[in-house]
């Protein structure tokens, strides 16, 4: 598999910051594949999402180190908005990503900017909203609907853009629990329908587990564990030291784990932490 | 009844039948009209029969109360100046002296036929706001090729105006709920405490502007640069087409324009000394 990712011995200092934003990245990320990144407040996970799609070191002040290659290119070396058109970001701030006045505008606007014929926009649009549950809110403005709809346009207005690599940073930290299982619904029709390559950073564990195919840690600027995501997750202690509570049901297992009594490989869902403890009981 | 940015339009209304652009010709070239009319009779018609067009469109007419504030305060300021503010004429005929102040027959006159010439416009502005919806005003200007560069930042600042406005609730909340509420104290009290908004709403401002470009820069636009010069579809456009009753009202407004123009420096109409209202009250005064 190539690379769309690929990030070699990466420092970011923010202007009239003391210690680097981020600190001696080394990261690759494969093409089709679905990354988690989680970790606490300030570890950088923001940074690096950002240094993905350009908007550092373009909007940013600050010094950098090392090489972000996205698709094979150095960040800096694209001109404007031309990394835009394969690398789509959506931010946790639903509110504060609309540009428009009707959610239709707001989905049609990056569309027009990379030059869709209005046929190429209609068809976009068209499956976009059937894809978020969008189409019967194309009239309201952004700013009268609910949080949970908010992101749904935010996240359907990149995906009508149509990018190779989709970033999404804490695109639920702001919704309620059925908002959240909507958007990541939305995620695994990507996933699954689309094939498309997607970062997702968020705090949300259990909606993001069972999607994604790797997970990375991140704490002060630096990326402490990268691995398959049941790999990663066998790392309990290490993830609880970093302040990140893994779900309850692995946590359950891993609990089971320390006193001994139980083995093998964490659970990953509920479903699957159900079936292995009918087993255990048996 | 709908909330936009920029007022109150109704859910439902015979006008949104009307292509934007003729109710943005109708803002631009109705609104001169009172610049050639010096007869206030004629400019109160004028406001009578805009009135009757927010009736015919559905327009709630008790959301126009907002408008009354401005109204009134305009009017004590014209006629402020004019009277109170307005000079020693000893060529006007002098109506009353109060305090050491001349009140002249002219003066009086005047500050009504200013009045009566800003009063249409408002309301024609009022008209416009209570029946479109922001996207109507893009629209509009898109249609008659305005640049979208120029359509856009107009729309992004209706758009901050909005977000200003909720985060400006967002902090009185915060700030309420930290004991802090200046109902019921006096006025220098409130403006002194203001600052207390006035910071953290700054504050946020900067931070939305910021996420704001960030937001512009993800969907791929730039101002300048290759990427400005990309052929834009417009795609909102194709949902508005001109339909033959659009022209035909684009019609009548010219023609009403060139019919006041022709009977205003053709035949002498409109002037304050034809007003009936102002003979009346002439008399009334004398």
């Amino acid at each position: 598999m190539t690379s769309v990712i690929d990030i070699k011995d990466y420092t970011w200092k923010y202007l009239h910051t003391e210690s680097p934003a981020l600190n001696n990245i080394d990261l690759s990320i494969e093409e089709g594949s679905f990354v988690g990144i989680i970790g606490p407040n300030g570890a950088g996970k923001t940074t690096l999402a950002y240094s993905m799609d350009g908007l550092i070191p373009g909007q940013y002040n600050g010094i950098k180190k090392g090489t972000v290659n996205v698709f094979g290119k150095e960040v800096e070396s694209y001109n404007k908005g031309e990394l835009q058109q394969v690398v789509g970001v959506v931010f946790s701030d639903p509110e504060a990503q609309f540009t428009a006045m009707t959610v239709e505008d707001e989905l049609v606007f990056g569309m027009e900017n990379i030059g869709l014929t209005i046929q190429e926009i209609r068809e976009r649009l068209e499956w976009v909203t059937e894809l978020t549950g969008l189409t019967d809110l194309l009239l309201k403005p952004p700013y009268e609907i609910s949080g949970g709809q908010k992101q749904r346009v935010a996240l359907a207005a990149v995906l009508a853009m149509k990018p190779k690599l989709l970033i999404l940073d804490e695109p639920t930290s702001m919704l309620d629990p059925v908002s959240r299982k909507m958007i990541f619904e939305v995620l695994k029709k990507l996933k699954t329908d689309e094939d498309s390559t997607i970062v997702v950073i968020e705090h949300s564990l259990e909606n993001l587990i069972p999607l994604a195919d790797q997970m990375i840690l991140m704490a002060d600027g630096e990326i402490i564990l990268q691995e398959n995501t049941r790999e990663f997750f066998n790392n309990s202690d290490l993830l609880l030291e970093k302040g990140v509570y893994p779900p309850g049901v692995l946590y359950f297992f891993h609990e089971l784990h320390r006193k001994g009594l139980y083995q093998g490989e964490y659970p990953l869902t509920v479903e699957q932490g159900k079936n292995l403890l009918q087993q255990l009981v048996k | 009844m709908n909330k936009t940015l920029l007022g109150y339009v109704p859910n439902e209304s015979p006008i949104y039948a009307v292509h934007p652009f003729v109710k943005l010709f109708f803002l631009l070239i109705v609104s001169l009209f009172p610049m050639f009319v010096t007869a206030p009779d004629w400019n109160i018609g004028l406001m009578v029969v805009i009135v009757i067009f927010m009736w015919i469109s559905r327009v709630n007419m008790s959301t126009l109360k907002i408008y009354v504030p401005v109204a009134i305060s305009m009017g004590t300021i014209i006629f402020l100046s004019y009277t109170v503010l307005g000079g020693t004429h000893p060529e006007f005929e002098l109506l009353a002296r109060v305090a050491g102040i001349n009140f002249y027959w002219e003066r009086i006159r005047d500050a009504l036929v200013v009045y009566f010439r800003v009063l249409p416009m408002i309301f024609t502005m009022v008209f416009f706001l209570s029946t479109s919806r922001e996207r109507d005003v893009i629209v509009a200007m898109r249609s008659i090729k305005v640049p979208f560069v120029i359509t856009y930042v107009f729309a992004m600042s209706l758009r901050s105006a909005g977000m200003v406005l909720e985060d400006f609730q967002i902090v009185r909340q915060a700030e309420k709920a930290r004991g802090f509420d200046p109902a019921g104290k006096s006025l220098p009290y409130k403006i002194r405490q203001y600052v207390m908004y006035m910071i953290p709403l700054f504050a946020l401002s900067l931070r939305r502007s910021e996420e704001f470009t960030n937001a512009l820069v993800a969907r791929g636009y730039a101002f300048t640069g290759e990427i400005s010069k990309v052929k834009r579809a417009d795609y909102i456009l194709t949902h508005y087409t001109y339909k033959y009753f659009d022209y035909i009202f684009i019609a009548m407004i010219g023609l009403a324009f060139v019919a006041l123009l022709v009977f205003r420096y053709g035949f002498g109409y409109f002037q304050v000394d034809q007003s009936w209202l102002m003979n009346l009250l002439r008399e009334v005064v004398s």
